[in-house]
């Protein structure tokens, strides 16, 4: 089912309205989780390093528009979900790999805190969200972004991953 | 020639197809920073401007949507408001509507509100023959039984019963309820009673046939009355019908049942001694007939 192109497109379309639109909620310290960093972990783990990279690419680009408080940032804000999927890639799990949903489970997991950390470090380079010194802003940044996104793949995972990479 | 061009072909198609992904990223990392030097750039301001206005536009219609689910409880809301606003309103109404009452009462001219007690009709019970109307004074207030109890259109009835808060008022429109009443120009006397029927209408008996009241006369009470005041209004004369030796005159009742709000109450009369005499003559009289 995740190979399946249109249903990726639809998912990768409600992932990134629901990140524009309905994750400011969830915010801790102004930080929200990245639920498109789920999504390039997914595509990067269980199709290919090409594709995440690729979804990374436009990810950024919508996101870049579309973010009022970091609009100035779009260019950054690519850079930094290429990298993110390009990253998330290297996790990638073969076809032929035989490997479990658990595996693939566990593959998604760290690909989302190294991907995710790296492109949240990138963002917090450029306009320190957190308004720390520079090197603790970037480390506390990707940190707890990492940490929300995390908690919230793990809620993902209860309530649909595991289907999906059962099927 | 052609051989070694078709090779390097060959190596370049490798190339890619080895390197694709990298190259891939080394082109969308190449446009992200071009982006990030044209960030500045009007077109880019201009995109940015769009998305922001579009994103906008988009957060209103999901906040118009979750608007929509709210608009049930904000209608029981402003249900409840309204419910309270219209209790209030009718309460004032009400108190404003008393209050003019009240003061017509008392503004009235002809007579001489102060020694008169005010009170309000709190309850009614009109049917075919049995009527009478509750009053909010009562023994707190000095009311006592017989008292004559009226308006300044005219007779009203008197006091039967009294209980400290209120009094129970037996009205002219009663078929137990009679009064000695006379006209104000040729003064002839009558009983007035009521028969049931009309509530505007009563009759007056006793008035023999030699006398000289005129249709339109207007009744008033008598001081012969053991409990009424004398001169209070009753009615006007409409019709006479000759019998044998009284006529039987019909009386178009001063006051409307339908539309009494506040009434006055007189003093009793201190008239036991007469009352008490009459009780003890020699010939037999109904107590009834000359209240």
């Amino acid at each position: 089912m995740i190979k399946d192109i249109p249903f990726l497109i639809v998912v990768f379309c409600i992932v990134l309205a629901i990140q524009i639109f309905g994750l400011s909620y969830a915010a801790v310290l102004n930080v929200t989780p990245d639920v498109t960093t789920i999504f390039l972990a997914l595509v990067g783990v269980t199709i290919s390093q090409r594709a995440s990279a690729s979804f990374g690419f436009i990810a950024g680009a919508i996101l870049g528009i579309f973010s009022e408080s970091s609009g100035m940032l779009i260019g950054w804000i690519m850079l930094a979900k290429t990298v993110e999927g390009f990253l998330a890639g290297y996790f990638n799990v073969p076809e032929n790999s035989h490997a479990t949903a658990k595996q693939k489970t566990k593959r998604i997991y760290i690909a989302i805190i190294f991907a995710g950390f790296a492109s949240s470090a990138i963002i917090a380079a450029v306009y320190n969200p957190l308004g720390f010194p520079p090197a603790i802003g970037i480390a506390a940044f990707g940190l707890l972004k990492s940490a929300l996104t995390l908690v919230l793949a793990f809620i993902i995972n209860l309530l649909f991953l595991k289907k999906i990479l059962l099927d | 020639m052609f051989n070694t061009e078709n090779d390097k072909f060959r190596r370049y198609t490798a190339f890619i197809n080895r390197y694709s992904t990298y190259l891939l990223f080394l082109l969308y990392c190449s446009i992200s920073v071009l982006f990030i030097k044209l960030q500045n750039r009007e077109t880019l301001d201009a995109i940015r401007t769009g998305a922001i206005e579009f994103s906008s536009f988009l957060s209103e219609k999901v906040t118009d949507i979750g608007e929509i689910f709210n608009v049930q409880n904000e209608n029981e809301r402003l249900l409840a408001v309204n419910a309270t606003l219209l209790s209030k309103i009718m309460k004032q109404d009400a108190e404003i509507a008393d209050e003019k009452s009240r003061y017509k009462l008392v503004a009235d001219t002809t007579i001489n509100a102060s020694r008169f007690i005010i009170a309000k009709v709190v309850g009614r019970k009109f049917s075919d023959r049995e009527n009478m109307l509750i009053i909010n004074v009562g023994n707190e207030r000095g009311i006592k039984q017989n008292m004559t109890v009226f308006t300044p259109s005219g007779l009203v009835g008197r006091v039967v019963f009294v209980s400290e808060h209120y009094s129970k008022v037996m009205p002219l429109i009663h078929h137990e309820f009679k009064v000695i009443v006379e006209s104000d120009k040729s003064n002839s006397m009558g009983i007035l009673s009521w028969s049931g029927g009309r509530e505007d209408i009563a009759e007056v008996e006793h008035i023999p046939i030699s006398t000289s009241l005129k249709i339109n006369e207007r009744m008033l009470t008598s001081d012969f009355s053991t409990f009424s005041v004398r001169g209070i209004p009753v009615g006007r004369v409409i019709s006479m019908k000759p019998d044998k030796l009284f006529y039987r005159v019909e009386v178009q009742l001063a006051v409307d049942y339908s539309t009494l709000s506040y009434v006055l109450i007189a003093p009793l009369k201190a008239e036991h001694e007469k009352t008490g005499l009459l009780k003890t003559s020699s010939v037999p009289s109904n107590e009834n007939e000359i209240q």
